[in-house]
């Protein structure tokens, strides 16, 4: 069974007299343990897509199933419910409460859960995702406290603190250095090698896209390529000498 | 209990992450449940002044005075025709009492007296000098001086639902200073017993105690002053107690200073309770030869029963005095609510009370309360209007913070929908935080509230009181205001649509 398994999704809004299709009919599916990266121009649909990938929005037409379950058509209340469970986000401006510390902001998916989750489990959770991505010692840090990339893996600890099956990021890097950039593709590429979760990023970067295992390019609001791709290796990278030493200067 | 702990705790760190915002809102709360406190002790403590008015003056109170000028009054202005109707033929006694002085009037050959001239509560103080009056019966207790220490004992004795029976005897009097005997003060004499602070449930002593059963018994020469007295003799704060007054040429030892508790009746030169001075009532009848009394006090056990005592004892009375049935009393039995109106009530309010009523004989005392808790009602709802003004205004400073709020923290709106809030969480959370600020708001304020209303009573004797009951209602009101304050900006930030709330900037 498909994590995600999108049937002719078609996403129309309507801005007075103008109709615009950001989305004109998509089909495709993710396996569980892809690292599926979504690649395009400026206002090709990507943030679309990724809006109905995390039950923010319902498509205008066309049928979304994750993990086998049509939600295309759910009532708010249930969207939120699956996007507490099943997804977890990690935004280009990651999006943490600010004056609010690490641990703190990492229990807030935690805060939703169902049935109410007791206060010291919420607070070991949130601690353990937090080590995990090697910030044991910064759990009480505020935000303003924290390097862009360990405001990052604050955001990926969150987004991995209820074990959802799928992992949506969108543009994760566009607010990081390259070499902070690296460090978190890194860290994503971990989390699908180790723990096999299902990850879809969106990037209009084409070196952030080829971490990915599957490479998507879509321009307006269709797929037009869809091919396997072998994930660039940060090892390799790390290897190359310095620019200006290989080139003789 | 602790996850309810955990929702305030987050929400009170969701508020001080904006501290003069929050702050701000908080005081506008503040302000608003301090006014509401302050005016609820105001309330309640001009409540407790006119039930402490009312109770000093006695509810249940029965005073039986010698003579009987009400008959007299009665006729005052009428024509001869009305006066036959309500005047009842004389009693012989009356009749043959050739040493009453000045008969009054003369209508159809009937002589009608007033009694002694200080029974009249209209008559001006005059002074007539210690020496003219020792053993004087004439000049001492006049004439009409109707009732006797055996009455009183008959009352006490002889009929149930009685509380406390005090005799009487009223003079004016001069007391000075034995050292020094230049200082002296003009003032009103009570004899009496040592039950009269009991029956005047609204004294206080400063100094020393009311006057003894056993100083009563054995007629001693002691005294106790009213305030003013003692302040005109001694100076204020000064404690008389174990001086020595001369009174009719005679020695008597000061045994303590007697002063009202209640705001609403101070002690002013002039007043009959405490520019007076208080002696055992057997010590004026052994000084003074006598055994008349002026007045017999009597208080009822119970409010209820004061008319038909008041109707027992005159009909004991009349068969102890020996009036027949046509004849009329030679005592006067009335409860106190006329007397309410010259005693224990500040003059203005007495004043405006009478003002409103069509005739004083005509007021009991359920008017009286009436219409104390009238004036009381209306000042209850100027404050009231000033408490919900206040309130108003915080509510509606509480709602500015919290729609400023939503703007400012509608991406943290959106980023918790996206991690699985649904509208009612996020409605709720901007609920919750409402209360918490209202109810911290509300807390400072009643503490603001009551340091107000024990400076108001500190600094202009203003009676408050801020009971358990009006904390109670303060933070009641103050969460009710959060939430209501809150039910907009909740709203506003249930509905926003998480993609939109995410990408605010
Ligand atoms: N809420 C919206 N209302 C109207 N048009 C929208 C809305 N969101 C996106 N669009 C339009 O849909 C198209 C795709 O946008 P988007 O998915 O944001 O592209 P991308 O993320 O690839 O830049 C664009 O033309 C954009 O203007
Ligand atoms: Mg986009």
């Amino acid at each position: 069974m498909s994590v995600i398994s999108l049937k002719g999704i078609k996403k129309i809004y309507q801005l007075g007299d103008n109709t615009v299709h950001a989305l004109r009919g998509v089909s495709l599916d993710i396996e569980e343990g892809e690292f599926v990266a979504i690649t395009g121009p400026s206002g090709s649909g990507k943030s679309t897509m990724m809006h109905i990938l995390g039950c923010l929005d319902s498509p205008s037409e066309g049928e979304y199933l994750l993990n086998g379950k049509d939600v295309s058509n759910l009532p708010p209340q249930e969207l939120a419910d699956i996007r507490n469970r099943q997804i977890g986000f990690v935004f280009q401006g990651f999006n943490l409460l600010p004056r609010t510390s690490a641990v703190e902001n990492v229990e807030l998916p935690l805060l939703y859960s169902r049935p109410v989750m007791p206060n010291g489990e919420r607070h070991n959770r949130a601690v353990a995702a937090l080590t995990s991505m090697g910030l044991a010692d910064r759990l009480d840090h505020h935000p303003s406290q924290l390097s862009g990339g360990q405001q990052q893996r604050v955001a990926i600890a969150r987004a991995l603190v209820n074990h959802p099956s799928l992992i949506l990021a969108d543009e994760p890097t566009g607010n990081l250095d390259s070499k902070t950039s690296i460090e978190v593709m890194r860290l994503l590429q971990e989390l699908r090698e180790k723990q096999g979760i299902t990850i879809v990023l969106i990037t209009h970067e084409p070196e952030i896209a080829a971490y990915g295992t599957r490479i998507i390019s879509v321009r307006d609001g269709v797929i037009i390529s869809d091919e396997k791709n072998i994930p660039r290796s940060v090892d390799i990278l790390e290897d190359l000498p310095p620019i200006a030493a290989a080139s003789g200067y | 209990m602790s996850a309810m702990v955990q929702v305030v705790l987050m929400a009170w760190n969701a508020l001080m992450r904006n501290k003069v915002q929050t702050l701000l809102a908080m005081l506008g709360v503040m302000v608003g449940v301090g006014a509401l406190v302050t005016s609820m002790a105001l309330g309640k403590g001009a409540q407790e002044a006119i039930k402490d008015q009312l109770l000093a003056a006695g509810a249940n109170m029965i005073i039986i005075n010698s003579g009987n000028y009400q008959v007299e009054r009665a006729g005052a202005g009428g024509s001869p025709a009305d006066h036959a109707s309500i005047i009842k033929p004389l009693s012989p006694r009356l009749r043959t009492a050739q040493w009453l002085p000045n008969p009054i009037s003369n209508h159809s050959g009937i002589k009608l007296y007033r009694t002694h001239f200080e029974d009249d509560p209209m008559a001006e103080h005059d002074h007539p000098i210690a020496s003219e009056r020792l053993g004087d019966a004439m000049a001492g207790l006049g004439a009409a001086a109707t009732l006797s220490l055996d009455d009183a004992r008959a009352i006490r004795e002889q009929l149930d639902g009685i509380e406390f029976v005090a005799s009487g005897v009223h003079e004016n009097a001069r007391v000075a200073i034995a050292k020094t005997p230049e200082k002296q003060w003009f003032t009103r004499l009570h004899g009496t017993e040592s039950q009269l602070p009991v029956i005047r449930s609204g004294w206080v002593f400063p100094y020393g105690r009311f006057l003894t059963q056993s100083q009563v018994r054995s007629a001693e020469q002691v005294m106790v002053l009213g305030k003013v007295v003692a302040d005109r003799l001694f100076g204020e704060n000064v404690n008389p107690v174990g001086e020595v007054l001369t009174l009719w040429n005679q020695e008597f030892t000061v045994v303590g200073v007697v002063a009202s508790r209640s705001w609403a009746s101070q002690p002013a030169a002039g007043d009959d309770q405490f520019d007076a001075v208080y002696i055992p009532v057997t010590t004026v009848h052994s000084l003074l030869n006598l055994s008349k009394l002026n007045t017999i006090t009597v208080t009822t056990a119970s409010a209820g029963e004061t008319t038909i005592i008041a109707k027992q004892i005159e009909d004991l009375l009349r068969v102890r005095h020996g009036i027949t049935e046509q004849m009329p009393d030679d005592f006067m039995v009335r409860t106190q609510s006329a007397q309410l109106l010259g005693k224990g009530l500040a003059p203005d309010v007495a004043r405006i009370v009478a003002g409103n009523l069509e005739s004083i004989e005509a007021l009991t005392i359920e008017q009286l309360a009436a219409s104390l808790q009238r004036a009381n009602r209306t000042m209850l709802a100027l404050l009231a209007g000033v408490a919900a003004v206040s309130l108003l205004v915080g509510g509606i400073g509480v709602m500015n913070l919290l729609l400023l709020s939503v703007t400012q923290r509608t991406r943290e709106v959106g980023l918790r929908m996206a991690m699985g809030a649904r509208s009612r969480d996020i409605a709720s959370q901007f609920v919750i935080e409402a209360i918490v600020l209202s109810v911290v708001g509300g807390l400072v304020g009643i503490t603001v509230g009551a340091l107000i209303s024990e400076s108001l009573e500190q600094l202009f004797a203003w009676s408050t009181d801020v009971s358990l009951l009006s904390m109670v209602i303060a933070i009641v009101v103050a969460a009710l205001l959060g939430t209501v304050a809150s039910v907009y900006p909740a709203h506003r930030a249930a509905q926003l649509n998480p993609i939109g709330a995410l990408n605010h900037e």
